[in-house]
């Protein structure tokens, strides 16, 4: 009971922020050069055109009723028209937000899986060589710039070897009748895989690494805790010391830091998508950009606040489900 | 919104070294001077400031020839990195190797880009954009979050609230669709690009600087200072700011490193240095193109990224080591 009434305090607590994000984004997009109107009409149009337009958009109204309306828009989940699509906001970004979900979420799942172990291995053997190459490969990948990872990922395991994919993805869900070259959902499944190898694990090195870190510095702290030493004390294996008693409690930074990794994870998933040719949220904006969308560019840009928000708020939760002294703020 | 800073130890204890062993150890464990001996004792600092300092020397090399000669000695000794030659010979590769373009030759030893430009040169002078932003970039966060920072922790009450919000709510938005929305609504260019990504890093820096101050603010010298009558100026600047500086040395240090990568990211999307000026996340962004039949175009400015950012982080890490006091050597 408690966890949910926390669950739900922090939810409310996020509200000031996410108005905060539609207000930043709100006056960010008002500040585009050019009239969306013209870039709509061309650079001649008839002035009872434009403004029935500027009509349809409320641009004829002044800014602060403006943002009043598009704040209580965002509040009923009406975003506004796409110029570019011509079509609404919320349907294009509903229509992209899960490819850009499945491709974070299996990067940050690869991230976990091959972290956890290089992180608890190099902190179990801190200054032999496994810990040395297992720092450098973290150093390396916290240095390296993802969109570079996916440019060299291409050249060798698509061009060069031909094992992977280079553009795309195909998402596991898809009808099988839609998808090119499967005529059953097993093969939809393998495509879907098969697309999504490369760009995850661009996307997920930097991830890889920084948990790599975190996670061999709280097992190095965690291994050298009293708890550890009792356990020693008593004769309990040191495998399973490392096993149940350290590292349940080294996980701990590790959550803080899939949270906060997740800002820089949804930025790179904009350039992993214009890397791979992906069309999520990331490609997007870009277009929205492009074509000086402004609707768009603030649908698309809030959306992305509130999905970091929204992570950094699960994170959070699963952090106090998980650390037994956190008592959800009451006594 | 909660999250704690990744890298600072808010609370590294400051004193622990009355009982420290030692005979008669004054010395303060703090400001520039301490700083350099630790780093000159501590190896991977040691290789870290040898990658710094050469990268700004090739920065400022490349500065120096750009601003004040017109790339005369890129001519004289290399090729002018952002003029396309006379007679052309495009996307060649490296020296020692073989690409459908042809064969590669000594005097471009990176090959050349879809252009006939020298990588080479492109790539040595692609360095001054990329430290020139990381510096400016986290220059601007650093001042930004200090001024921040200290004025919330120090006055705390409403003050602080309204500051804290303001600077979550910036953060709670992914850091490069921020720069990018900022970018789309000033401007596409350098300038923006660098102001951008500093202000993104300026939350990292007010949740460095703001706990260092709730922690100082109650220390036995600043009630001293303010009961002698020392105005909240100066003890912040005066006494406050520099107590933080060994925390706010190594977050600055990895700061622009992820500057550097950050500005990368949006020239390889079109937002930051415009072409023909050499950057490595443009020239990055144009080998796309070619991936297939000159492959080797795409390596080299990732490289020098590589090396470069490599360098800030085992430099920001040595500089943790060698500044925290409860590591003793």
């Amino acid at each position: 009971m408690s966890l949910l009434r926390y669950t739900l305090r922090r939810f409310a607590q996020a509200i000031p922020v996410l108005i905060g994000i539609v207000t930043i984004t709100f006056f960010l997009a008002n500040q585009i050069p050019g009239d969306p109107v013209e870039i709509m009409l061309g650079p001649t149009p008839a002035q009872e055109q434009v403004e029935a337009i500027r009509a349809q958009y409320g641009l004829d109204r002044p800014i602060h009723v403006r943002y009043f309306t598009y704040l209580s828009g965002v509040a009923t989940g009406d975003l506004g028209l796409s110029i570019y699509y011509d079509r609404p906001v919320l349907e294009m970004i509903l229509l992209r937000l899960p490819v850009t979900l499945l491709l974070m979420l299996s990067a940050f799942a690869f991230a976990v899986v091959t972290a956890i172990p290089l992180g608890v291995i190099s902190a179990k053997r801190r200054n032999e060589p496994a810990d040395h190459v297992s720092r450098i490969v973290s150093l390396i990948g916290v240095s390296t710039p993802s969109f570079w990872i996916g440019l060299v990922l291409i050249i060798v395991f698509a061009f060069y070897l031909g094992w992977f994919p280079a553009r795309g993805l195909v998402l596991p869900w898809a009808d099988p009748a839609d998808v090119r070259g499967a005529a059953t959902r097993v093969e939809v499944l393998r495509q879907a895989v098969h697309h999504l190898f490369l760009p995850m694990i661009a996307l997920g090195t930097l991830q890889m690494a920084q948990i790599t870190r975190i996670e061999r510095s709280s097992m190095v702290d965690s291994l050298q805790g009293e708890y550890v030493k009792l356990a020693r004390a008593y004769g309990v294996p040191e495998s399973t010391i490392v096993r149940k008693h350290a590292f349940q409690v080294a996980q701990l930074p590790v959550i803080t830091i899939i949270g906060l990794g997740l800002s820089t994870a949804l930025g790179g998933a904009v350039l992993t998508e214009t890397v791979f040719e992906i069309q999520g949220m990331g490609r997007l904006i870009i277009t929205a950009i492009n074509n000086q969308d402004y609707q768009l560019i603030m649908g698309t840009t809030l959306v992305f606040g509130f999905v970091y928000v929204i992570g950094v708020i699960v994170t959070d939760i699963t952090y106090s489900y998980l650390d037994p002294r956190v008592t959800y703020g009451e006594d | 919104m909660s999250i704690n800073s990744a890298t600072s130890d808010d609370d590294t204890p400051d004193d622990g070294d009355e009982s420290g062993g030692g005979p008669d150890e004054v010395e303060a464990r703090v400001g520039l001077r301490y700083t350099l001996k630790q780093v000159k004792q501590d190896t991977t600092a040691r290789i870290g400031t040898y990658i710094v300092g050469f990268m700004t020397f090739v920065a400022v090399f490349a500065a120096f020839d750009y601003y004040v000669l017109d790339y005369a000695i890129a001519e004289a000794v290399l090729y002018n990195p952002e003029t396309d030659p006379q007679n052309v010979r495009r996307l060649l590769p490296p020296v020692g190797m073989e690409n459908q373009f042809g064969q590669g030759v000594l005097e471009h030893p990176l090959g050349t880009d879809h252009r006939g430009r020298d990588l080479l040169s492109r790539t040595i002078y692609g360095t001054r954009i990329a430290m020139t932003v990381g510096f400016l970039a986290t220059a601007i966060g650093l001042g930004g979050g200090t001024v921040i920072g200290a004025v919330s922790g120090y006055y705390g009450g409403w003050i602080d609230d309204v500051l804290q919000r303001v600077t979550e709510t910036i953060y709670a938005i992914p850091f490069l669709v921020l720069v990018i929305a900022f970018m789309t609504a000033f401007g596409r260019d350098l300038t923006f690009a660098m102001i951008g990504v500093g202000i993104t890093a300026i939350p990292v820096f007010n949740r460095l600087i703001r706990s260092r101050v709730v922690s100082i603010r109650e220390e036995d010298y600043v009630e001293a200072a303010r009961a002698a009558g020392v105005k909240d100026r100066n003890i912040i600047f005066r006494h406050i700011i520099p107590n933080s500086f060994a925390p706010v040395l190594v977050q600055a240090t990895l700061q622009v490193g992820v500057s550097i990568l950050i500005v990368a990211g949006l020239s390889f999307l079109g937002f930051g240095a415009q072409p023909p000026t050499p950057s490595w996340g443009q020239m990055l962004s144009a080998s796309r193109g070619y991936m297939l039949p000159a492959p080797t175009f795409s390596i080299f400015p990732g490289i020098a990224i590589l090396i470069t950012v490599i360098g800030f982080n085992i430099l920001g890490d040595g500089l943790q080591d060698a500044l925290d006091p409860r590591i003793n050597n």
